[in-house]
């Protein structure tokens, strides 16, 4: 069997970012983590029987690195106690600069955690507070020093452009930066202005201008530019590692790879079925302890639903051929035209003959049979939608 | 007088819009115990529900009253409602002269109103007795002496016994049906005579055929008799007669001075026009009642099927609506842009938006309506004219000796404080002011002389919008005028959308092109490449504006919570996609002919 990728999700912050809308939430107390884990094992418990291996494991959120040290040595005790892990497996967790100390990083260490990924965001403190994030500049490179001493050797900072104010030479600062402390892993996001968060609503009110697009991408490609001067290999619209550093995990979700989830509000991928976990907390809590005392029936989570799950759609062949692509065609070197061929037994060519027809005409898709790949321009991977419509 | 017809009142109502016609007419019908209060849908008379919705009344409802008059007789009322739209003006005449009275309801608040006017005017043209009515008394602003002084000094009749009524709260009501047997004369008419009767409505059912509204002025008609119209020179053989109670209940016979309907297995409603005359084919008439008209349309726009829309669904909606509207034309056309379709004639604006709306509401349709048009004489330079009403149709400029356009007369009555405003729109529009008079200290009636393609265009949501609602309008035809005008094009990355084209004066085209672009550019998306938009005058350009490349389209993150979600948002953009015409490279929302012709109170 295929090793899966496990993915642990921590809904807590110390605040709550001004960008930020995924679920987690800030200012929560101690008690509330402690009873959070607790749940979070009873759902690893749930799998200990289906002797399932994992080559990836992934705790994000939220900011997992909130939490006591120990809780993460327990949510790890969790995951080797109900799967086995291959040798080589990539288990990362998110930190948020801040909230690392000598004393939690080398109890990653030692609970088998190998990399970081660290949410630097920027270097420019003044962006950094309009962001909300908790952090200056110094503390991400202090942080990201004190990881590297206790032996992170793959770690990864996630950085933001396009932020209201940001000019394009603050960007290149903040990226540069990074580059010179020599990170193996950068993600490089433009700022989305997502309903529900503090800036939507600056935004709403016209009191914060938008990054113009013009502006947007000359960010990102002076960002490409500087990031393959330096060695590093462009993989992802958004990633870019050093050779060999390339996200494991989230290679998994472009390329329709099977991964599991826990916690509150994640979603997993299995069997060629989409799930997702209930997202009230309250709610989760509850079944976890339903679990733990033996109301809940406990069902094997590859052909039934497990109590967490509110909600799950078996693709059709529809839904999976064009997953594959809009997941597949996120990577830059694209999809392989044999291995479409190979999952689905007809040739990408014949199911999107139009599309692929329509899109490499005006320049934005490259059909490359010679090389075995179907992928995007560079110019493609800016207008993504444009070309991702017509194959969805 | 034969004595059946002592007992009859055949009366009409006139009103303003608002100002309570419909209500008055429910209240009347109560009151008869014809429909219970409980039963009432409001307004039971007006029903169709665009005309619920906008408290006009455009199709006629005609019905039969019974009511024990003070003096102890039994009248019979033929209460025959009237279009309230100036569009309608003919179906009004029609209407009225089937009448001997009408009902003038007058707002207590807001005294009287153009459109009042208007069919005030007509109602005296047909030698009505008026009946003045005061409305809304329950309404603290209400104030009845004006509301009659302005009827005697405008309409110059004695108002001094008006009812003043509230047809909201049911106050006085039975006072309105007293002063009608009062005032309004029975009807006369030779019941021995030849059959001549009016037809001033119809409709088409599916089981009768057309149900013909007449009136009879002279002799008799019943079921088996052979009747002639004798302007459109038809014959048929009647099936049935019937009174309106208020639903069609057959009887044997009409009488000359009655009100009824006539079935006679008339397969459409545009042979039998509204001031036709019937009379017996073996007994005819020596001559037809005078007033008949044919119909003649004043506005024209193209209407075509939506992306996703049959065109067959949209043919069929057509003709269902055309059964039962003998006012509305329409003949297949070709667009370039639009592909298959169809050239629809209206009598007037709104005549034009209630088709569109039942075509998209009740038929539940999707369609694309082009900018609407009048009918101009285009004069060669040969001496031969044309009559053109689709600007795709306009000849070369070089073979056009001059175009001449529609010019109407047009009365726009407001409140004083409004004048100044509503003079610089007309004057925007190229009105001739012909006079100024104060009806009232307070209330103004401008006559100017307008083209008609400006009144199409927004003038009424102009002059709504620069009154707050209290302009009324009314026009009529003029005469064709010789004009300086040009056909503007639109195009979309260089090419010529034809279904944008508008023929419009010389000295407005650099104004509208403009405004039409600009709207364009907000309109349309982005596309992968820059869309020029223009706005030619022939081969000249008179205004420009650019929706710039789309430059980045592409979400930042998906990770594995994130793939349904973003996927379902592609989904949706993908659905928006459909939603557009392509024309040419470049894709453009259904929703941009629409907004091209709105009123924009900033412009």
């Amino acid at each position: 069997m295929k090793p899966l990728g496990l993915y642990i999700h921590i809904p807590f912050c110390k605040r709550k970012c001004n960008y930020c809308d995924f679920l987690s939430w800030g200012n929560t107390k101690k008690e509330d983590h402690t009873a959070y884990v607790e749940a979070l094992l009873a759902e690893l418990q749930y799998y200990a029987d289906q002797d399932m291996l994992l080559d990836s494991v992934y705790i994000g959120g939220g900011t997992p690195s909130l939490l006591e040290r120990d809780l993460i040595l327990r949510i790890m005790e969790g995951v080797t106690g109900s799967f086995a892990l291959s040798e080589d497996a990539e288990i990362t967790i998110e930190a948020n600069p801040g909230l690392l100390d000598l004393d939690k990083l080398m109890a990653y260490r030692r609970a088998g955690i190998n990399r970081l990924s660290l949410g630097a965001q920027s270097l420019n403190d003044e962006i950094l507070h309009f962001m909300g994030r908790i952090h200056k500049s110094n503390t991400f490179i202090d942080n990201f020093y004190l990881a590297r001493d206790c032996g992170f050797e793959n770690i990864s900072a996630d950085l933001i452009f396009a932020v209201p104010g940001q000019t394009v030479e603050l960007w290149i600062d903040s990226l540069e930066k990074a580059i010179s402390l020599g990170a193996e892993h950068i993600s490089f996001y433009s700022l989305q202005i997502e309903e529900g968060t503090p800036f939507y609503g600056l935004w709403e009110k016209g009191a914060m201008k938008a990054v113009d697009d013009e502006t947007d991408r000359r960010m990102y490609h002076e960002a490409l530019k500087r990031l393959k001067n330096k060695g590093y290999v462009h993989y992802e619209i958004s990633n870019a590692a050093m050779p060999g550093f390339e996200s494991r995990h989230n290679l998994k979700y472009w390329s329709m790879e099977e991964y599991l989830g826990v916690g509150l509000g994640s979603h997993y991928y299995i069997n060629g079925t989409r799930f997702s976990n209930e997202t009230n907390l309250e709610k989760y809590l509850r079944i976890s302890k339903g679990v733990k005392e033996g109301r809940e029936v406990c069902n094997d989570p590859l052909s039934y639903l497990a109590p967490w799950v509110v909600w799950h759609h078996k693709n059709t062949e529809v839904d999976e051929i064009s997953e594959f692509l809009f997941t597949g065609l996120r990577k830059i070197e694209g999809i392989s035209l044999s291995a479409f061929e190979e999952r689905f037994g007809k040739p990408v060519t014949a199911v999107y003959e139009n599309a692929i027809g329509k899109h490499s005409r005006t320049g934005l898709l490259e059909l490359n049979m010679k090389e075995d790949r179907l992928r995007l321009t560079a110019k493609g991977l800016d207008l993504f939608n444009q070309v991702l419509v017509d194959f969805v | 007088m034969d004595q059946y017809q002592k007992h009859i009142r055949n009366f009409s109502i006139i009103a303003h819009i608002d100002h309570g016609k419909s209500t008055l007419a429910d209240r009347l019908l109560e009151t008869t115990g014809l429909v219970a209060r409980r039963d009432m849908k409001e307004q039971f008379l007006d029903n169709m529900d665009i005309e619920r919705e906008r408290g006009i009344t455009i199709k006629l409802q005609t019905t039969r009253l019974h009511y024990r008059a003070r003096d102890g007789e039994e009248y019979i009322f033929n209460l025959i409602d009237t279009p309230g739209h100036v569009d309608f003006t003919y179906e009004v005449s029609r209407s009225l002269a089937a009448c001997e009275g009408a009902v003038l309801v007058v707002d207590a608040t807001q005294g009287v109103e153009a459109q009042t006017l208007a069919n005030v005017y007509l109602a005296l043209d047909e030698d009505l007795e008026i009946v003045p009515v005061i409305n809304k008394i329950d309404l603290t602003s209400a104030d009845p002496d004006a509301a009659k002084a302005e009827i005697e000094d405008i309409i110059g009749i004695d108002a001094s016994e008006a009812p003043l009524i509230s047809a909201k709260e049911g106050i006085n009501i039975e006072e309105v049906l007293e002063s009608v047997i009062r005032t309004v004369p029975a009807p006369s008419g030779d019941p021995e005579g030849k059959l001549k009767a009016l037809i001033f409505d119809s409709y088409y059912d599916n089981y009768k055929g057309v149900v013909i509204y007449a009136r009879i002025f002279d002799g008799v008609v019943k079921a088996g008799d052979q009747i002639r119209l004798m302007n459109t020179k038809k014959k048929y053989e009647v099936t049935e007669v019937g009174v309106f109670a208020p639903g069609l209940t057959p009887v044997e016979q009409l009488r000359a001075g009655e009100v009824g309907y006539i079935c006679a297995s008339i397969k459409q409603v545009a042979d039998a026009r509204v001031g036709d005359t019937i009379t017996l084919d073996n007994a005819p008439a020596e001559t037809a009642l005078p007033g008949y008209k044919k119909l003649q349309s004043m506005v024209y726009c193209g209407i075509y099927p939506a992306e996703g829309e049959k065109y067959e669904n949209v043919r069929d909606a057509l003709e269902k609506l055309q059964v039962n509207d003998a006012a509305f034309l329409f003949e297949q056309e070709t667009s370039t842009a639009l592909g298959f379709g169809f050239r629809c004639g209206f009598l007037g604006l709104l005549h034009m938006e209630i088709i569109v709306e039942r075509l998209e509401r009740e038929f539940d349709l999707g369609i694309v309506t082009t900018s609407p048009s009048v009918i101009y004489k285009v004069v060669m330079n040969d001496g031969s004219e044309l009559m053109i009403q689709n600007p795709s149709n306009l000849p070369p400029q070089t073979q056009i000796h001059h175009i001449e356009e529609p010019l109407v007369k047009a009365n726009i009555m407001i409140p004083k404080e409004y004048v100044g405003s509503i003079m610089e729109i007309c004057q925007e529009r190229r009105g001739v002011m012909t006079h100024m008079e104060y009806i009232t200290e307070n209330r103004v009636t401008l006559h100017y002389g307008i083209p008609l393609n400006e009144v199409i265009y927004d003038f009424f949501d102009a002059l709504k919008s620069k009154t707050k609602g209290y302009g009324s309008l009314d026009y009529e035809m003029l005469r064709y005028e010789r004009s300086n005008l040009v056909k503007l094009d639109i195009l979309l990355n260089k090419e010529l959308v034809d279904a944008f084209s508008m023929i419009v004066h010389e000295s407005k085209a650099y104004a509208r092109g403009r405004f039409v672009c600009e709207k364009l550019k907000d309109i349309i998306p982005m596309h992968q490449f820059e869309v020029p938009i223009q706005a030619a005058v022939g081969q000249k350009v008179i205004a420009r504006e650019t929706v710039r490349a789309l430059r980045k389209d592409v979400l930042a993150k998906c990770y594995g919570g994130d793939i349904s979600r973003k996927k379902k948002l592609l989904e949706k953009q993908k659905e928006g996609k459909k939603r557009m015409r392509q024309f040419g490279s470049v894709e453009v929302p259904q929703e941009a002919f629409t907004a091209v012709l709105k009123y924009d109170e900033n412009k």
